[in-house]
């Protein structure tokens, strides 16, 4: 990264993927936030949210609570987070210590062309901290591995902002998504029990 | 028709001792206030983590994310949350395929003769039905567990979310 510009997903992406924990569990929200993490570091512990925007905080914190032994990393998007911000509340009342938000602070829509955020003058760090969370922001990727070690070893569920340049080409990833597979290997990689149906029973 | 077990069994209790006995260990909620008292008692069953969430999508939302951990989750919404959680159900729940079980309290309906519910209650099946989701309504002259345990296979069979529509005497404590 040229120091002086605003840093970009890849580049938090590129830090994320060398201290990723290795158990850790990674939702991703739609678009880029997805895509470039499946070019980067696809691996079965990742959970892809496809479409359903806004929905990868909530269902991160699902995760959380069931799986409490794992680190669960979320990657959601700012026009997600308003969407619905009310789960950042959730958050922090449930409060996981496990859940880590990486919050991509890029003022805009990216997956649907980069439309301007109403955000403009909102300081997600300072609202997560009200909410109860650990919260920093976060400009430049050289500090982010500390950060996000901070943030694990956290006993409180953590978020950073991290202040990023819109990516508005889409991301290609190494092969469609499908939405099943990405369950089915997730599950199978963190040891979830198969329901048996009721014919095969025993 | 069996129709002396309804009259005295506690309609509540049933659906929060199936819960327990198929293993549900989560229940997410946006509260309604028929809904109230079985949401005290979830939350103070050893067994069962209650979370509660600020928006019907989000409980769904949180749902799906807790049974992709290997939780049997159940939701427990007022039927609004149904015409407000569309997208999550369609984009997540559904093309995932995650079994969640979602036990809404149908205001507006027939029994339920409000003027604020009533608009909600005429749309609720129709909605269900566009959305292509599986569901039912409780069956009062039959026993209530057996209709949640069924609802809740339903799921797991079809890796879908089901939605069991309940009335007052359903779900109220």
């Amino acid at each position: 990264m040229v120091s002086g510009t605003t840093p970009t997903r890849e580049d938090y992406y590129r830090a994320l993927a060398q201290v990723l924990p290795e158990d850790a569990l990674v939702v991703t929200s739609l678009g880029n936030a997805s895509y470039l993490w499946a070019v980067i570091q696809d691996r079965a512990e990742n959970f892809y949210v496809e479409d359903a925007m806004g929905l990868a905080l909530p269902l991160a914190i699902g995760l959380a609570v069931a799986q409490p032994d794992r680190q669960v990393i979320v990657v959601q998007g700012d026009g997600g987070m308003l969407m619905h911000m009310g789960s950042l509340v959730t958050a922090g009342a449930v409060a996981p210590p496990n859940l880590t938000i990486l919050l991509i602070d890029n003022g805009v829509h990216g997956a649907s062309g980069g439309q301007a955020l109403t955000s403009t003058s909102l300081d997600y760090t300072a609202l997560s901290k009200a909410a109860g969370l650990e919260a920093t922001s976060i400009d430049q990727p050289g500090i982010f591995a500390a950060e996000l070690q901070t943030a694990i070893d956290s006993a409180q569920a953590s978020l950073l902002t991290l202040k990023t340049a819109p990516d508005l080409d889409v991301v290609v990833p190494p092969e469609p998504f499908d939405p099943v597979l990405i369950k089915r290997r997730f599950e199978s990689a963190i040891g979830v029990e198969r329901y048996v149906h009721g014919t095969f029973a025993t | 028709m069996n129709t002396k077990s309804t009259r005295t069994e506690h309609r509540p209790l049933k659906v929060l001792e199936t819960l327990q006995t198929l293993g549900f260990s989560v229940a997410v909620s946006v509260p309604d206030s028929w809904l109230g008292e079985i949401l005290v008692r979830i939350d103070s069953a050893p067994d069962m983590r209650l979370i509660r969430a600020t928006h019907e999508e989000e409980a769904l939302a949180i749902a799906c994310g807790a049974r992709l951990g290997g939780a049997r989750t159940v939701l427990l919404i007022q039927n609004a949350g149904l015409l407000s959680m569309g997208a999550g159900l369609v984009s997540l729940a559904q093309r995932y395929q995650f079994p969640v079980l979602i036990l809404a309290s149908y205001r507006g309906a027939e029994d339920d003769p409000v003027f604020y519910h009533i608009p909600k209650g005429r749309v609720t099946e129709p909605v269900l039905n566009g959305l292509g989701l599986a569901y039912s309504r409780i069956d009062a002259n039959r026993p209530i567990g057996p209709q949640v345990a069924a609802a809740a296979a339903f799921a797991e069979e079809g890796n879908c979310p089901y939605v069991l529509l309940m009335s007052k005497e359903d779900i109220q404590w």
